[in-house]
């Protein structure tokens, strides 16, 4: 419009720019904060040494520990990555299907005891995941599943139906309506679960998906318990946690960083694809992205 | 030696067939047989027959009861003969290779033998865990023996068997088997006497005169920028320090008890104390997180370390690090107690091999035991492991015999202290550990007051 | 104070007053829990005096067959025409009485016996073979038996306190199970009677399993996550507070050592009897909620800044910086706290680089000052990308109207993120918030793999400096085998996480309210 207001264009534009050129300085700073440890593990995955090395930048370089993680006898990697795979989508399918049952069930049927268990629920939430692993390991001992892969399945997934909040409040948003007109067209209640509200979940299925998955893939405490001196049916988790005892540290540090590379690569990958539904999850659909 | 094997033949085949006829009246209420350990005493030592597992006749007993075990089982384990073995994860190589040549030598069409070695839980742990859960524990199990007395308290270790006993008792250290005997019963096979520290030191920089005394020895490290390590903040090490100002630790009847809120304890802290007040400065007491295994190699190989109080187990890595012939080995050096020089104490001891009482194949795995102990096996630790044997025969090993290792054990046995009779679990969970690791980060700035309140800590966490 | 009085408040004063109400909250929050506690039970009691009254009544005026079904299950139903379901009742009350005659029974008559203290009586046991341990000349196999306890066992014979108290909860579970369904079959038969009685014909077995995919739809999708998690969840957790009235510790581990009753003594001892104990839950307790504050607050405040920053109008690359940082958060947690645990150790990488530059060394794991500084900047480390994750989409959320009307109104940036921005960030994510805060009462992970509760100090009963409530009751439970002290310790936590809770949701409750008023 005016040579004036062009004017205290370019002086508001002059400080904006200052103010970004301080903002990209900050957000340069935090990026190497938070990558430089990532940043070493990789190097260090690939440094000749063998034990911890306090040092940034190894002096040489190798590929042996990748090569390693999969001849070893003693740490059988790939063995471990087969298991974490296994335990890790067979929990996820299961839980995923619990999840959205239970809270399908409790958001849009009504029944007597609803109440009671949306309650019960809460309650049962608030124990500490762990506290009685004790005793759950004595009960996996009475289904023969004592240090069995799939005794790991049933700890990730049997309790699944109790998360049932965000995915409930997920279906409490779908409109009551699309109920009413499919049950005035003759459906039942167990179409209507799969052939109409499914079918709109995608955001909240994803989302399901991806924490039960992430949760076994990187749980240690009940491999840890579980799993005991049974090698084979070791997940990477512990696994690679045990490549750092005190006894083996210094021989298996690199391999350690090696196989953590391994094992964050996918889940990185999974997570940044994913990370749109892991956001909507978390925040109820507030976000549309 | 024949006639002598004989007998052992005919002693083992008239034990099987009392044991079978028991079994065909199991529900009887008391045993028919007993044998009392007073019998056994009387006895005497001439009696005690010794087997030779080379000789085909005896072997070829073993593999029938082992055979007889294999059919006894139940489910998928009906003809297999398969065993498990708990090591230390750095042995587990080595032990493998034990377990195949078992595998080998006691082979038999009869039945499939398998082992399976698993370095998963340590010696320091295994024990332990035995009694947490014996019925997933190893079947043959390595141990610390500081963990035998409650191993035996909570009856989930098994007695040596009978015709195995002359062989333990006749081929080992008497030392040893006193520590594997509780209430004059032995209750296991005796494998290393390394369990204990010393002092390893370079000799490029420390000479023999230098190792005498810590003070010494830290101000001259300290002036060239290098460190003395000592792990204060691990109990098994500090504990040393409590020995030499003269406090009884003791464990009877399943309780732990340590004189340690008393004058003597007060003094002993008071010692660390001075020691730690050189932290950073010629003087390490900590690991940080690694580890004091994995912390003395990276120091040994980077220079920073000169000296560490330590046991054999990184004796290779040592050695690897600055060359086998700088490698020092010496008792422990004094230390400043109550104003004058004393020498510091340490635990000794062992590491054993127990057989789990609730083993399916109570035989088979005194066999194996048997094996893993066997003076053979234990020459064969020394040389791959470099650990220190028990048995008279090994130790006539000239090479072993002239380790500076055992060297340094010997002259620091006087000043050692036995665990088995000491300790318990109650002990090291009392974190003694802490308080020396307290002690190092405040650099032995602790007001006797407060030291006192602290050991009076340690004493009340282990009742 | 009236909402009047808040709304005339600075942001200061209002902040502080939520400070305020946070804490003058707590004593109204255990009333209330323990007011809710008290209401549950009033209702179970209504609800059972409810019960009979119905369950008598039905008995009354329930025809031959009604009558029958309270004693042979399914007779009414059978009678009525529902053979099908009948049976199935039968077959229901026949397995059920098999099961006490053979299993439940011997189970429930052990679970206290004539010892009054002992869990299991003790079995005469047998079938180990020992071999004899005299001199090799006089050796001669022994097979020992003699009782329970003295002898050497048999793994398949022996009694185990804890199959001892695993089985009887079990025996208790199935028997409620039970109950219900012998109710439900009382309850059909009088139903179907009524049907009769107004000439309808009851609906035939088909018919009725049609039912479970519409009107009954909620029992077939909820049976079997509910039946699971009864076994693997409610069964331990019940299993787990019997567990607290015991004496299993490192002492009693079965079947070696059975373990006994003691009553309230493991509570006694956390609250006032042991001082050792108590004084090590009383510290950890401070600092644990102390973390659970710091942790969530520090994640959620930065985190907002970090997104705000990203997000700024003009900063190009995006999607570059919040890729940068939501790789770390996506790298499992184990991976990079070791990572971070080795690179602050004392002889670490960070510390190397410090004294190479001149600055003394950290104790950053080792101090109990340090590290629980440490473990507090970790976790901002680990935290700090999701919460930027999840409020950068918020904020594309918000109305670019309300951000220009602001600006006409003259609203500085300040003004601007404190008046639209963090409102309603802040109503959003409530929920969140709330749950971040329970999930860091039990944030394992960043404290085991940090620092593993260290460093260790001789005033703490077998912890730590940095020890939480739950990393304690992992290691008491793995490490140390204090078992009963475990249990005592997982009911702390979880009546602190449901006051905390209640407190939490009462205070969003306050804050929603507030958005009404607005």
């Amino acid at each position: 419009m005016t040579n004036t207001n062009d004017s205290m264009k370019t002086g508001y534009a002059q400080k904006r720019k200052a103010i970004n050129t301080i903002v990209y300085i900050i957000l340069s700073v935090m990026v190497v904060i938070w990558i430089v440890p990532i940043i070493w593990l990789i190097l260090q995955s690939f440094n000749t040494e063998m034990g911890v090395t306090t040092k940034f930048f190894p002096s040489s370089f190798t590929f042996d520990h990748y090569i390693a993680l999969f001849t070893d006898e003693q740490y059988p990697y790939g063995k471990w990555i087969l298991n974490t795979f296994m335990v890790a989508a067979l929990s996820c399918v299961i839980s995923t299907l619990f999840i959205l049952m239970v809270s399908y069930a409790l958001s849009r049927l009504r029944f007597k005891v609803r109440k009671t268990f949306l309650n019960l629920g809460l309650i049962l939430g608030m124990f500490p995941g762990f506290m009685s692993m004790a005793a759950t390991y004595n009960i996996m001992d009475i289904f023969g599943l004592k240090q069995q892969l799939f005794a790991l399945v049933i700890v990730y997934s049997a309790g699944a139906g109790l998360g049932y909040q965000v995915a409930k409040g997920f279906f409490d948003t779908i409109p009551r309506s699309l109920d009413e007109a499919a049950k005035i067209d003759g459906a039942t209640r167990n179409q209507i679960f799969w052939q109409i509200i499914l079918p709109l979940s995608k955001p909240i299925i994803v989302y399901t998906a991806l924490t039960t998955f992430t949760g076994p893939w990187a749980d240690y405490i009940f491999v840890s318990y579980f799993m005991k001196d049974n090698e084979s049916n070791w997940t990477v988790a512990l696994g690679l946690y045990k490549m750092l005892d005190k006894e083996a540290i210094s021989t298996h540090f690199t391999t350690f960083c090696a196989g953590a590379v391994l094992i964050a690569i996918p889940i990185t990958i999974l997570f940044i694809i994913m990370q749109r539904f892991y956001v909507e999850g978390v925040t109820g659909g507030a976000v549309k992205g | 030696m024949a006639s002598k094997s004989k007998k052992a033949v005919a002693l083992l085949l008239t034990a099987m067939m009392a044991a079978a006829a028991m079994a065909g009246c199991g529900d009887s209420s008391a045993p028919a047989t007993t044998v009392t350990s007073t019998t056994a005493t009387e006895s005497g030592e001439e009696e005690l027959t010794v087997i030779n597992l080379d000789d085909e006749e005896v072997l070829t007993t073993i593999k029938n009861k082992m055979k007889e075990e294999a059919d006894a089982q139940t489910g998928d384990k009906k003809g297999k003969v398969s065993l498990k073995v708990w090591c230390a994860s750095t042995d587990l190589a080595f032990e493998q290779s034990l377990a195949k040549e078992f595998e080998e030598k006691f082979a038999d069409s009869g039945y499939e033998l398998k082992i399976r070695v698993s370095g998963a839980i340590g010696e320091d742990a295994s024990g332990s865990k035995i009694i947490e859960g014996p019925e997933d524990g190893a079947d043959v199990f390595n141990f610390a023996d500081d963990q035998l007395s409650s191993l035996v308290e909570a009856g989930d270790i098994a007695p040596v068997a009978g015709y195995f006993l002359g062989n333990v008792k006749s081929e080992n250290t008497e030392d040893s088997i006193d520590i594997c005997t509780v209430n004059d019963e032995v209750y296991a096979y005796p494998k290393t006497s390394d369990n204990g520290y010393f002092l390893y030191y370079d000799k490029r920089f420390f000479d023999e005169s230098d190792v005498a005394d810590f003070d010494a020895m830290v101000s001259k490290a300290g002036q060239s920028g290098k460190s003395v390590f000592f792990d204060m903040g691990n109990g098994w090490y500090s504990t040393g320090f409590f020995f030499t100002a003269g406090c009884t630790v003791s464990y009877k009847d399943g309780k732990q008890t340590a004189t340690y809120n008393s004058d003597e304890g007060l003094s002993a802290a008071k010692a660390m104390c001075h020691i730690a007040e050189n932290t950073g400065n010629g003087f390490e007491g900590t690991p940080g997180t690694m580890g004091d295994n994995a912390y003395v190699k990276a120091g040994f190989e980077d220079g920073s370390l000169v000296a560490a109080v330590i046991g054999t187990w990184v004796g290779p890595d040592i050695k690897a690090a600055i060359g086998e012939e700088n490698v020092g080995a010496a008792k422990l050096p004094t230390v400043l107690m109550d104003g004058e020089q004393k020498q510091l104490d340490s635990f000794g001891g062992y590491k054993l091999i127990g057989v789990n009482k609730f083993s399916t194949y109570s035989f088979s795995s005194q066999v194996l035991a048997y094996y893993l102990g066997c003076p053979d096996s234990q020459l064969k630790r020394y040389q791959t492991r470099g650990l220190i044997a028990t048995s008279t025969k090994a130790l006539e090993d000239d090479k072993l015999k002239a380790d500076p290792a055992l060297l340094a054990i010997e002259a620091q046995k006087p000043y050692a202290h036995a665990q088995g009779a000491s300790v318990s679990g109650k002990y090291w969970a009392s974190n003694i550990g802490g308080f020396g690791g307290e002690i190092v980060t405040e650099k032995g700035k602790l007001t006797d007051d407060q030291l006192k309140t602290k050991l009076k800590q340690i004493e009340d966490q282990m009742s | 104070m009236d909402y009047l009085d808040y709304v005339q408040m600075t942001k200061g004063q209002r902040f502080a007053y939520r400070i305020k109400s946070f804490f003058t909250g707590i004593p109204g929050a255990i009333k209330k829990f323990f007011a809710i506690v008290g209401a549950i039970v009033k209702k179970i009691f209504l609800g059972l005096g409810h019960f009979f009254q119905n369950y008598g009544g039905r008995f009354v005026k329930g025809d031959i067959g009604t009558k029958l079904s309270y004693v042979i299950m399914g007779a009414g139903s059978m009678l009525h025409g529902q053979i099908m379901k009948g049976l199935i009742f039968l077959a229901t009350e026949v397995a059920y009485i098999y099961f006490m005659i053979t299993f439940g029974s011997y189970y429930l008559a052990r679970i206290y016996n004539s010892n009054m203290i002992l869990l299991t009586t003790t079995k005469t046991a047998q079938g180990y073979e020992q071999w004899g341990t005299g001199a090799l000349g006089k050796e001669v196999a022994v097979h020992h038996t003699g009782t329970f306890g003295s002898e050497l066992k048999n793994p398949d014979t022996y009694d185990d306190s804890n199959k001892v108290l695993l089985f009887f909860v079990l025996t208790c579970i199935v028997t409620i199970a039970f109950i219900a369904v012998y109710i439900a079959n009382t309850k059909s038969a009088y139903a179907s009677q009524q049907l009769k009685r107004e000439g309808k014909k009851p609906l035939n077995f088909l018919q009725e399993m049609k039912t479970f995919l519409d009107e009954r739809f909620h029992v077939t999708l909820l049976t079997l996550p509910i039946v699971l998690l009864i076994t693997f969840n409610i069964l331990p957790i019940i299993f787990t507070i019997f567990m607290a009235f015991t004496n299993y510790d490192e002492k009693h581990q079965p079947p070696a050592n059975l373990y006994q009753w003691v009553g309230v003594k493991n509570f006694a001892d956390v609250f006032y009897s042991n001082p050792m104990k108590s004084e090590t839950f009383g510290k950890i307790l401070i600092w644990t909620l102390i973390w659970a504050v710091f942790a969530t607050f520090t994640n959620y405040i930065f985190g907002i800044i970090l997104a705000l920053l990203i997000n700024k109008k003009g900063i190009k690359a995006k999607g570059f910086w919040r890729t940068m940082f939501v790789v770390t958060a996506a790298v499992p947690q184990f991976v990079t706290l070791l990572v971070m645990k080795l690179m602050l150790d004392d002889k670490g990488a960070v510390n190397s680089l410090l004294t190479s530059v001149g600055i003394p060394a950290v104790p950053f794991l080792t101090n109990a000052t340090w590290a629980r500084i440490t473990v507090i900047v970790v976790n901002m480390w680990v935290g700090i990308p999701y919460t930027m994750l999840i409020t950068s989409g918020l904020l594309m959320n918000i109305p670019e109207d309300l951000y220009e009307s602001a600006r006409i109104d003259g609203a500085n940036a300040v003004q601007q993120f404190t008046k639209i921005t963090f409102p309603y960030i802040l109503f959003v994510t409530t929920p969140y918030l709330i749950t971040t805060f329970v999930g860091n009462i039990n944030n394992f992970n960043v404290i085991y793999f940090l620092t593993g509760g260290g460093p260790a100090v001789s005033e703490y009963y077998r912890a730590g400096k940095t020890d939480l409530l739950v990393t304690w009751l992992y290691k008491l439970t793995v490490d140390t085998k204090d078992y009963n002290l475990a249990a005592v310790i997982g009911i702390m936590v979880f009546i602190i996480c449901a006051i905390g809770s209640l407190i939490a949701f009462n205070m969003s409750k306050a804050s929603k309210n507030e958005e009404e008023f607005s």
